[in-house]
């Protein structure tokens, strides 16, 4: 990878990264002590449970909650995936980096590397402060009893979480182009997902470890096929459409069809009756076809933006 | 040599810019002309590749830029409509820019700066619009690339400023290292600076005039006749560029001694020829509010 290309990159998104990680670092504090608070132990005990020895997430047991990988840090994947690609289209970034001479491929692939870095180097900066926070605030004869099984799973495991989250993110800002619309969409689709999950690792005969490394295991692959999905786009990317809903005019029909299965599939499944599941297929097929089909708005913008 | 072979660009299933080609060479400043909307910035941008070409290639000393990207590099635009330096200070601009073109001249650009009262301090969004329009063109002049486009770059500035603009942009082609393709509405401008002119009618290239051919060839007639009737003459040789009363302005684009002496013997009341701007051969080849049909 070009070094220059990461100093114009960095140059760029240094602001809204530090900014991230700064915000970042004073919510771990709040929630550390919060977390504190919650804590029932007595000089002797130890604050974790035996959980911290199993390979699986720890998060909280009797004694209070101690996130050994915080949620906080989805939340920040899923807004640095944001802010990486869809402020590039708005501050007209892109404008700048394709006619720098390097390779789409390249800057795709520099700014992921970049992106996804800093954005460990956060989550490394904050957990280690909220660590901090824990020891300092462990009660006198307490034993902060860290073990490798749950902090490695925990660590794994979130992170697996997290890059998916900012995969979802990333991916869905590249191919949408109004940032109104594409925040709603991502929450949506999010929030679906995590609820959908739940449903799913009820229904499915597996130990709670096997169901939270399958998981991750899945968030992995499915970052994979968005990253390298989304390099094929980016390489394709032209900006005339920057503003529409649909980045790409040619992904119309297939999100159509997804979204109304998707929606209809999440009514009937969370019902388990006929008549949510239709309704939710005529409404959505509606919906979706009036939103992504509006020409007359979309000719007037073009007329406009011609010259 | 930058080569634009073929290129065409759609856009909801119109064509913006169709079959466009030209060559451009180091030391040229090219002109670029067309009514409003008839895709000039569709052009700069698809030779960019900001917009990705349905057609055709845009080459740099036969190297296709699609295909060895770094070659860009040689080619310089600041898109005026949709650009990243509003969240910046004038002076954290060189950071970008030297990071991509590698003999960007940072000591020029501060001293340009000075010299047109611009605070380095300021925001790009805080520059009133010909401010704004000075900046790019001092980051284009400092940016040394080969080949400069420059989208309006006179809109908004003042007189005094336009002069030092068309100056700097004479003294850059003087050793033949730099070419400039400049579009403008401001006709007269174009005038005193280009040497070639392109003309874009109807999403093509409708001619590419080399303006000192043209001022051989062509002459701009003041005409009146005794009658009102148009001489058929001037309907098939010449392109009606202005009337009044029974004045008529003409260009005739390949005038002749022949058509000189065909002119004299339907004895004129007054037959005067004025100087030929860049502007009428602009009003003759796309003017739609004048022209013989409006007579009839």
């Amino acid at each position: 990878m070009n070094k220059q290309l990461f100093q114009l990159l960095w140059r760029h998104y240094r602001k809204r990264l530090i900014a991230l990680g700064a915000i970042s670092l004073l919510v771990i504090i709040g929630i550390s002590l919060a977390d504190a608070g919650t804590w029932v132990v007595k000089p002797g005990q130890r604050l974790l449970s035996d959980q911290v020895n199993q390979w699986m997430l720890y998060q909280f047991s009797n004694r209070g909650t101690v996130s050994l990988f915080s949620f906080w840090l989805l939340f920040v994947f899923w807004v640095g995936g944001f802010l990486l690609m869809n402020q590039d289209l708005k501050d007209h970034f892109n404008q700048f980096l394709f006619t720098s001479g390097y390779r789409r491929q390249t800057i795709y692939w520099a700014k992921l590397l970049l992106g996804l870095g800093v954005l460990l180097g956060i989550t490394v900066m904050t957990t280690g402060v909220q660590y901090l926070v824990y020891w300092l605030k462990v009660p006198a004869g307490v034993t902060f009893n860290l073990a490798w099984p749950g902090m490695l799973a925990s660590w794994g495991i979130g992170l697996a979480n997290a890059v998916g989250m900012f995969a979802i993110f990333w991916f869905a800002a590249l191919i949408v182009g109004q940032t109104g619309a594409l925040i709603v969409t991502v929450s949506g689709f999010t929030l679906s997902v995590v609820g959908w999950a739940n449903v799913w690792s009820e229904w499915i005969k597996m130990t709670p470890v096997q169901s939270e490394w399958f998981s991750a295991l899945g968030w992995v692959v499915a970052a994979l096929i968005l990253f390298i999905w989304g390099s094929v786009l980016y390489a394709r990317l032209s900006l005339e459409h920057n503003g529409e809903y649909l980045m790409f005019p040619g992904l119309k029909v297939p999100v159509y069809i997804v979204f109304v299965l998707y929606v209809t599939f999440l009514f009937s499944v969370n019902a388990g009756e006929l008549a949510p599941g239709m309704t939710a297929f005529i409404i959505s097929a509606l919906f979706g076809y009036w939103w992504l089909w509006r020409p007359r708005f979309s000719r007037l913008r073009h007329r406009s933006d011609a010259d | 040599m930058l080569r634009v072979s073929k290129l065409r660009k759609t856009i909801e299933h119109h064509d913006i810019i169709n079959d466009i080609s030209f060559d451009w060479r180091p030391g040229e400043i090219v002109g670029l002309v067309g009514r409003n909307g008839v895709g000039k910035t569709t052009l700069f941008r698809t030779m960019t590749h900001q917009y990705v070409a349905d057609q055709g290639t845009v080459a740099i000393d036969d190297h296709d830029l699609l295909a060895e990207p770094a070659y860009q590099r040689q080619l310089f635009f600041i898109d005026t409509q949709y650009n990243f330096l509003a969240n910046y200070r004038l002076n954290e601009l060189p950071d970008f820019y030297r990071l991509v073109y590698r003999d960007f001249d940072q000591a020029r650009y501060r001293e340009l700066l000075q010299r047109f009262n611009l605070h380095a301090g300021d925001q790009y969004r805080q520059l009133s619009k010909g401010m704004r329009a000075l900046v790019n063109v001092i980051l284009a002049l400092t940016s040394n690339a080969p080949y400069i486009i420059l989208d309006e770059p006179f809109d908004g500035l003042d007189v005094i400023v336009r002069e030092n603009i068309s100056t700097m942009v004479i003294d850059e082609v003087a050793d033949q290292q730099k070419g400039f393709l400049i579009s403008s509405h401001d006709l007269n401008e174009l005038d005193g600076l280009s040497d070639r002119v392109l003309l874009l009618k109807d999403s093509r290239l409708a001619h590419d005039y080399n303006l000192e051919d043209v001022r051989e060839k062509a002459r701009k007639i003041q005409l009146v006749f005794k009658d009102k009737q148009i001489p058929d003459l001037l309907k098939q040789h010449s392109k009606l560029i202005r009337v009044s009363g029974r004045v008529l302005v003409v260009v005739f684009p390949a005038y002749t001694p022949e058509l000189a002496a065909q002119l004299q013997a339907l004895q004129p009341v007054l037959m005067e020829e004025l100087p030929l701007t860049l502007e009428d051969l602009f009003r003759a080849n796309l003017s739609q509010d004048t022209g013989y049909q409006m007579m009839k």
